[in-house]
């Protein structure tokens, strides 16, 4: 124990560490001021509790090597799966989508722990191919690992979380035999396909609150009184915090309840808006050299496994921070998946933790054989 | 490295790493642009969002007799009003309403109150709703967002329907109005007179809202927050109250007549000859002005309208009828005055005079040779046909100019007719053909092209009690305005006085004597249909009955008061009329109550009558209060208070 330390502090991914309690501080703080005054303040609470509770499921996944993790992958995802079938029979209800377990004052969201686990048992299964390499049928399989717990999310209904595991399927893509060219010769093919989807799923399947929320964000100006409000009100907590921001716990749009679910899905908003640009862009810098950070270690991991463990971390991380900020500044329409390590949410925030950590793992790892 | 490289994976990485950095710098720039160069716009919209223009309500001013008796006040009420600027859809709102609030309205009805608001986008749904609303409303407020209650301050009118006609009422401000009156507010509730004094001294009663700036938020409910005081918040303008309005009316002396008419149709007004000062003004029917000061159901208001009686009818200036024999003291000052006739001017009375082949009658069989002052008390119309014959219309026209008749009276309400006094000039100017000399007989005993408002005449009998000076009329307390002083002789007006004084000591208006107190007056049967004439009127259908009037001044020497009662379809004058003018002349001189009865024989509401739910304005004046649940407002001030002074300095929604 006191050698596997030594050697964490030798080889230890540090700078990460270091960001990650940059972002677990940051949310403690900017919970606490996105739930100031409301009925919601005893979130803020809960959220520092969670923190701690981030804090140990981080040690644990970095400091116990991740070829363990990957041993016990297999059973991970396996309780992953039956726990995923269990909460949609006993679950508790919220919204209409059965995706909670409650047990006592502590809800929680097992889809987001069945993240990290398809990562792990995909991981697991990269390690078990003799040739180590992401051919077709592989990527298949990968994506079927990935797919079974997403579906099952995507049963509950929680369509939000459920997209969350695609990026872990394009990570395998990624990964796989194929050189980068061709690559994004499938990446346009796709977005040539996923528009064809898009089009037919508009006069098909899509909801009606789904269409509405594509208007608003392609015209957010149209409605700002009744579909757009929330998209109208999140830009003006974003713009009016102006250059240094209104100040912690003094966001007006935050506080005198403008902004749409400001401890969760928006706050970005009162980020923008109680710390300006400078905070916000700040934030921003943390989260990007994090992901650097991933890819850099993509580099150095030692094995495909490990390969594939980052490059899961970074493109779940990564889609968590587009679609989120991006919803918040109006870059893309308005989804319910949370800002990752800042977002009220003890669920979202120890699944990503536990990616973090693993992502360390594998750097702090790359030379042990 | 252990294992070789995958030998794309630096290839992918980098490509990787490029876009992560694209991604970053798309985000600050759009930030960038949101925040550093639009920032300014935003924290406007920022500042619009958590300030709200609160109005502070200027309460309207008191309505005050002589003696400081309370005529008009204000109370507290809660309205509903909807904002149509705020998020919701108005069809969703309307039936939440149904369903939370259980109050209906179709949205023509919503759309109409939108139109008829001075504010745009701001619409006055319902008044005098339950407080509980309140609560409701916040209860819902997803599904109710676009509505508030407000409090306002209402007119109450504690007398009722007591004077109703010379108050008035109020009525919302219309957009109309607003453009007309120059107005310029944002303020739904903005109330304006409608009628009665209450229009003719809007501009003082009225007084200027204030406001004040207030931090609210997302539900538009202020809040108070230490930690956030923000820039523009609590600047505040006090609001400037309307002054009380003291009037010239002494609600006794106005109980004493209501309740003389006891239900009869018509008008009487007393008024001090010496200064124009109105005593009493009564229109009978009345209405209750507190039906009016917001919004009547359009049903109470088509009942109104459609009543036969005519209730909105402001009968002193609004009606104009034949004076009848109330005339006659005119026409023969007018004889006197030109030296035409003097008291022992002698005609002999048959019944009935032949007049170019015409039949004109007297009302009895026959009063044989009097002279002037015996002809006033027995109100001969033979005497007058001759008296008039020989006067010519051209005489009678000139100085029924000089005393105002057929002109309005200026008093100081709105809608004054001017009557008919009827000359060849008028006739012409109305394509009536040449006047006829016949034509001058039926003027001469009040009838023919001839007919005043009950107030030209007691404006008339008010200046033969001044002896020549015309005084304006005023509800409204202020120094006195001489509008002419018309020059008759001492001599002349002795005569008419005399026998004046003659009629009610022992001629047609025996009704109205009083012990110790001399009155001079005159009693009046004016026909309504031709087919009257020689019949006993009370054998008559009452709508077919005659009119009766009484006008006077007493006492004969310095007289203090002047009158006139026309009671329609009253029959004689010297019967209902008399009884009327009696009661008032009685309590002026004698301080007496009729039969002493002296509470309020006809219990004035003090609160609004209830209602079975809040009414929804109409496009006309409108309301009538709904019921007034017994439970606390959240405001803490009871439902229904009435604010004895002027209310509040400002009220607070």
């Amino acid at each position: 124990m006191k050698s596997t330390l030594k050697a964490y502090a030798g080889y230890g991914d540090h700078l990460t560490t270091l960001l990650f309690l940059v972002l677990l501080a940051g949310g403690a703080v900017m919970v606490r001021s996105a739930t100031f005054g409301t009925k919601f303040a005893p979130l803020a609470e809960r959220q520092t509790m969670w923190c701690f509770v981030a804090v140990v499921a981080y040690l644990l996944a970095t400091l116990v090597p991740y070829e363990v993790w990957i041993e016990y992958s297999y059973i991970l995802y396996g309780l992953c799966i039956v726990v995923l079938l269990g909460v949609m029979v006993f679950g508790h209800s919220v919204a209409g989508s059965r995706s909670w377990f409650v047990l006592g004052p502590v809800g929680f969201q097992p889809s987001e722990l069945a993240k990290v686990a398809a990562a792990l048992a995909g991981a697991g299964y990269v390690k078990d191919l003799s040739h180590k390499v992401i051919g077709v049928k592989e990527f298949f399989i990968l994506t079927g690992i990935v797919a079974l717990p997403m579906l099952l999310t995507l049963f509950q209904p929680d369509f939000g979380t459920a997209t969350t595991f695609l990026p872990m399927i394009l990570a395998a893509f990624y990964l796989s035999r194929m050189g980068l060219s061709k690559i994004l010769k499938w990446a346009a093919l796709a977005a040539v396909l996923g528009s064809v989807v898009f089009v037919l799923g508009w006069f098909t399947f899509f909801k009606p609150y789904q269409k509405e929320r594509v208007l608003t964000f392609l015209n957010p100006t149209a409605n700002t009184r009744g579909a757009g409000y929330q998209v109208h009100q999140a830009r003006i907590a974003v713009g009016s915090g102006e250059l240094a921001g209104k100040g912690l716990y003094s966001g007006t749009q935050n506080r005198l309840n403008f902004l749409p679910a400001p401890h969760t899905d928006f706050i970005f908003g009162v980020i923008c808006e109680e710390t300006g640009f400078i905070g916000a862009v700040a934030l921003l810098a943390v989260y990007f050299t994090l992901l650097g950070r991933f890819l850099g270690t993509l580099l150095v991991a030692r094995d495909m496994e490990g390969r594939f463990l980052v490059l899961c971390a970074f493109s779940v991380i990564l889609y968590h921070i587009f679609i989120n900020v991006g919803m918040v500044i109006g870059l893309v329409p308005t989804t319910g998946i949370p800002l990752p390590f800042l977002s009220y949410g003890g669920s979202s925030l120890v699944g990503l933790t536990l990616f973090v950590g693993l992502a360390a793992n594998v750097r702090a790892h790359r030379f042990v054989r | 490295m252990n294992l070789p490289l995958d030998s794309g994976l630096p290839a992918k990485t980098a490509f990787l790493k490029v876009g992560l950095w694209t991604v970053f710098l798309l985000f600050a720039l759009r930030l960038f642009y949101l925040q550093v160069l639009h920032g300014d716009y935003y924290r406007t919209l920022s500042e619009n969002n958590y300030t709200r223009t609160i109005v502070l309500r200027s309460p309207r001013g008191m309505l005050l007799d002589r003696n400081g008796k309370v005529l008009c006040r204000n109370r507290v009420s809660f309205s509903l009003v909807l904002d149509a600027a705020r998020g919701g859809s108005i069809d969703d709102t309307i039936s939440a309403m149904r369903r939370i609030l259980d109050f209906s309205m179709d949205r023509a009805q919503v759309d109409a109150a939108l139109r008829r608001s001075p504010v745009a986008s701001l619409a006055v749904l319902a008044r005098d709703v339950p407080p509980s609303w309140l609560q409701k409303i916040e209860a819902h407020q997803q599904e109710l967002n676009m509505l508030r209650i407000e409090m306002e301050l209402r007119r109450d009118y504690p007398y009722g329907l007591y004077a109703g006609h010379a108050l008035g009422y109020v009525g919302l401000l219309s957009p109309e109005d607003a453009e007309r009156m120059k107005i310029k507010e944002s303020d739904p509730f903005i109330e304006v007179g409608k009628s009665g004094v209450e229009k003719t001294a809007n501009v003082r009663l009225m007084g200027v809202n204030g406001r004040r700036t207030a931090q609210v938020n997302s539900l538009g409910r202020e809040i108070e927050d230490p930690k956030l005081r923000l820039p523009g918040v609590g600047i505040q303008e006090d609001p400037v109250p309307g002054k009380p309005l003291n009037l010239n009316l002494d609600m006794d002396l106005q109980t004493v007549l209501e309740n003389a008419f006891a239900g009869e149709t018509g008008s009487a007004v007393f008024m001090n000859p010496n200064t124009g000062e109105i005593l009493a003004w009564v229109s009978e029917p009345e209405f209750n002005p507190n039906l009016f000061s917001g919004t009547v159901s359009a049903s109470a208001w088509k009942d109104l309208v459609d009543d036969p009686t005519r209730p909105l009818l402001n009968r002193p200036i609004q009606g104009a009828y034949p004076p009848g024999s109330t005339f006659k003291p005119f026409v023969a000052l007018v004889g006197l005055q030109e030296g035409l006739l003097s008291a022992s001017t002698m005609f002999t009375c048959g019944g009935v005079w032949d007049y170019g082949g015409h039949p004109f009658h007297c009302w009895s069989k026959g009063h044989g040779t009097i002279d002037l002052i015996t002809a006033i008390q027995n109100s001969c119309n033979i005497y007058f046909y001759h008296a008039g014959d020989r006067i010519g219309i051209e005489r009678l026209d000139k100085w029924g100019r000089l005393f105002g008749l057929g002109q309005k009276t200026g008093v100081d309400l709105p809608g004054e007719t001017s009557g008919v006094l009827g000359s060849p000039e008028w006739k012409a100017k109305h394509g009536l053909g040449p006047w006829y000399p016949g034509e001058t007989l039926p003027v001469s005993i009040g009838q023919g092209y001839l007919t005043v408002t009950p107030l030209q005449l007691l404006s008339f009998y008010s200046t033969l009690a001044t002896g020549g000076t015309r005084y304006r009329p005023r509800l409204i307390s202020g120094p006195p305005e001489v509008l002419s002083t018309v020059d008759v002789s001492p001599e002349a007006l002795g005569v008419v006085k005399e026998g004046l004084a003659r009629v009610v000591s022992s001629g047609t208006g025996k009704g109205c004597q009083i012990p110790g107190v001399e009155v001079c007056a005159k009693t009046g049967t004016a026909q309504v249909v031709q087919a009257s004439s020689g019949k006993n009127t009370y054998s008559l259908d009452k709508a077919e009955r005659d009119h009766a009037w009484i006008a006077g001044f007493a006492p004969r020497s310095n007289p203090t008061v002047a009158f006139v009662v026309m009671v329609e379809h009253g029959g004689h004058g010297g019967d209902v009329g008399a009884r009327i003018a009696k009661a008032g002349l009685e309590f002026l001189f004698l301080g007496k109550k009729p039969g002493e009865v002296i509470g309020p024989p006809k219990p004035p509401p003090v609160s609004p009558p209830p209602m079975a739910e809040p009414e929804i304005p109409t496009d006309l004046p409108p309301e009538v209060p709904p019921p007034l649940p017994e439970q606390p407002t959240p405001e803490g001030i009871p439902q229904g208070t009435i604010l004895d002074q002027n209310g509040p300095a400002g009220v607070r929604p």
